[in-house]
């Protein structure tokens, strides 16, 4: 079977500033101060096959929403490698629509940023209309909208918008039980045609009813991979145990596993190749001195 | 070494059907809340015409510039300075405004800043042919030094495409620097010769007079905003100031230069830096 996303040893950190002048120093890398940084993922390694539906669950905080942006190339890891064989789409709660236009408009822009054809478009949004199913509203700026119409749209806008890898960031969790259905139904059929899906989620039922697999996330690391029933119902049993701790114990337990977080060795990245360096020195003033000489030339010229 | 640009030059080309559907929706969403809706367009910069003109023009005493009607004059250098600033400011701003929309799609950032300034020219390109009802107006007779009104018109679009470029990067990076933008181009107004000739300065200071015009020049703009005047009212050929002209084009290629090379490498990270 192919592999459609792979992740090796993979690291995410992010940076605890201070100040605000910190992070500017730290952008050019003139600080030599050494920072605290936060580890949001450590050693997290797993691989996904084609057609493979794959679970991630995990406390809020424990690192769900970075692999999913670190799937979708929002953002980059600090450390080890990530691979992934196609396209991948996103859809979460905040689906990214224009206020200030109405939702059909928004069909036909979000679509486009996606680089659908204007046929294509023109194809696909009767579908989208009938699978958001607002009603007249879909005439309406969307800044009118209700939260579960938004997510109906978004959700409806990306899954018509033919992704070959389907991030699902907790995107359900908004709409009521019909429309959750209606996603499900939609998902399935993804799942016949092959599609790699990966679904964030609380909810235990639709984990164990749809994915295949399930990670198990606990404060950044992998904490268990398998079968989905099996995780799920481990997962299970420490919320339930960790619900039933004092509010004191539970406090300390949480402390605990957020310091293991912090970092106080940040570790620079290995410096740049000396020679590297002075090549992109001696270019950036090659394309200067025509710039200053003609700017001399200028100012003479009376 | 020229890598980066040639990578973004070439997602330009690739999507610039993309990013002329992008211009002409936005500037659809960006007037529908307002009753008068894209008449603002029109009417704003009409009400600054009528106030520089009654300022400047009382204080010259309704003097022609050179043989040319002030109000004449007074707007062929401001007509490209309506399209210039706000596009300047607008497509600095876009990375950091739409980045977070775009970061989720398969969607090459280096856009954003292109279809700020194709939605204006839109505007410009109106104002373009009411500047012509007002030159025929005033009977003006066409002259072979009209034709270069497209060398300048690809000065201005150059030079916007490679400033905005550099300065959509570093608006998303540092937030001050789009303070500090905004600032500089109001400032920029009074320093171009667009609300007044410059040549004023020469009969002021008789002695350095000459040096601050040329100082003065050092601003890109300068050069476009002359360079539209010499074209309609035939002042003189491009070729003939040849070391403005060096000087503009490798000050764009600078820009265009360092734009494309912090673009290509903080775009992977914008969203880390927001």
């Amino acid at each position: 079977m192919k592999t459609k996303v792979s992740f090796k040893n993979v690291y995410k950190s992010f940076e605890l500033h201070a100040k605000k002048s910190e992070k500017i120093l730290n952008l050019f890398a003139m600080s030599k101060k050494k920072g605290k940084e936060f580890l949001a993922l450590r050693e997290v390694s797993f691989e996904i096959h084609e057609g493979e539906t794959m679970g991630i669950v995990g406390l809020n905080g424990s690192g769900k929403s970075t692999v999913s942006n670190i799937l979708a190339g929002v953002i980059q890891p600090t450390r080890g490698s990530v691979k992934i064989n196609g396209e991948t789409s996103l859809i979460a709660i905040s689906a990214g629509l224009n206020g200030s236009l109405t939702g059909m408009e928004n069909i036909e822009l979000k679509c486009m940023m996606h680089g659908l054809s204007k046929e294509k478009i023109k194809e696909v949004t009767p579908d989208i209309i009938d699978f958001a199913d607002i009603g007249q509203y879909i005439h309406q700026p969307v800044k009118d909208y209700s939260s579960g119409m938004k997510s109906r749209l978004g959700f409806a806008i990306s899954v018509h918008t033919d992704p070959d890898i389907l991030i699902i960031d907790e995107a359900l969790s908004v709409g009521d039980s019909t429309f959750a259905q209606k996603c499900l139904n939609k998902m399935e059929d993804f799942k016949k045609q092959g599609k790699t899906i990966v679904f964030i989620s609380h909810s235990a039922s639709q984990m164990k009813e749809f994915c295949d697999r399930v990670i198990w996330l606990h404060y950044g690391e992998v904490k268990e991979m398998g079968d989905s029933t099996e995780v799920v119902e481990n997962y299970q049993a420490f919320t339930q145990w960790f619900n039933k701790l004092s509010n004191k114990d539970k406090l300390a337990h949480k402390n605990e596993m957020l310091g293991k977080q912090v970092s106080h060795h940040v570790e620079k990245s290995p410096k740049r190749n000396r020679i590297k360096l002075s090549l992109n020195l001696f270019k950036n003033i090659i394309v200067l001195i025509p710039v200053i000489v003609m700017g001399i030339l200028l100012l003479t010229n009376y | 070494m020229l890598k980066s640009l040639r990578q973004v030059i070439k997602e330009q080309f690739e999507y610039r059907d993309l990013i002329y559907r992008m211009a002409t929706f936005e500037n659809k969403g960006m007037y529908q809340i307002h009753y008068l809706g894209s008449l603002w367009q029109f009417l704003n910069p009409a009400i600054q015409v009528a106030i520089y003109w009654f300022v400047f023009g009382t204080i010259r005493g309704g003097a022609p510039v050179d043989g040319t009607p002030f109000f004449l004059w007074l707007i062929i250098g401001l007509i490209p300075w309506f399209f210039i600033s706000p596009s300047i400011i607008q497509a600095s701003n876009s990375i950091y405004q739409k980045v977070g929309l775009v970061s989720k799609m398969n969607f090459p950032v280096s856009l954003l800043p292109t279809i700020r300034i194709i939605g204006n020219s839109i505007q410009f390109l109106v104002m373009l042919v009411i500047l012509l009802v007002i030159c025929i107006f005033y009977g003006l007779e066409p002259t072979i030094y009209n034709l270069q009104f497209i060398y300048y018109l690809f000065c201005l679009y150059a030079f916007l495409f490679a400033f905005s470029l550099l300065s959509s990067t570093i608006a998303t990076l540092i937030r001050d620097y789009q303070m500090a933008l905004q600032s500089l181009m109001r400032m920029l107004l009074y320093v171009s010769p667009i609300l007044w000739n410059t040549s004023l300065i020469t009969e002021s200071f008789t002695k350095y007079g000459p040096l601050i015009e040329n100082i003065l020049k050092l601003n890109p703009l300068f050069y476009i905003i002359e360079g539209f005047r010499d074209s309609i009212l035939g002042g003189g050929w491009f070729f003939e100031d040849l070391i403005y002209m060096g000087y503009f084009w490798t000050l764009t290629f600078a820009f265009l230069y360092f734009g494309a090379k912090v673009h290509m490498k903080f775009r992977k990270n914008f969203m880390e830096y927001m």
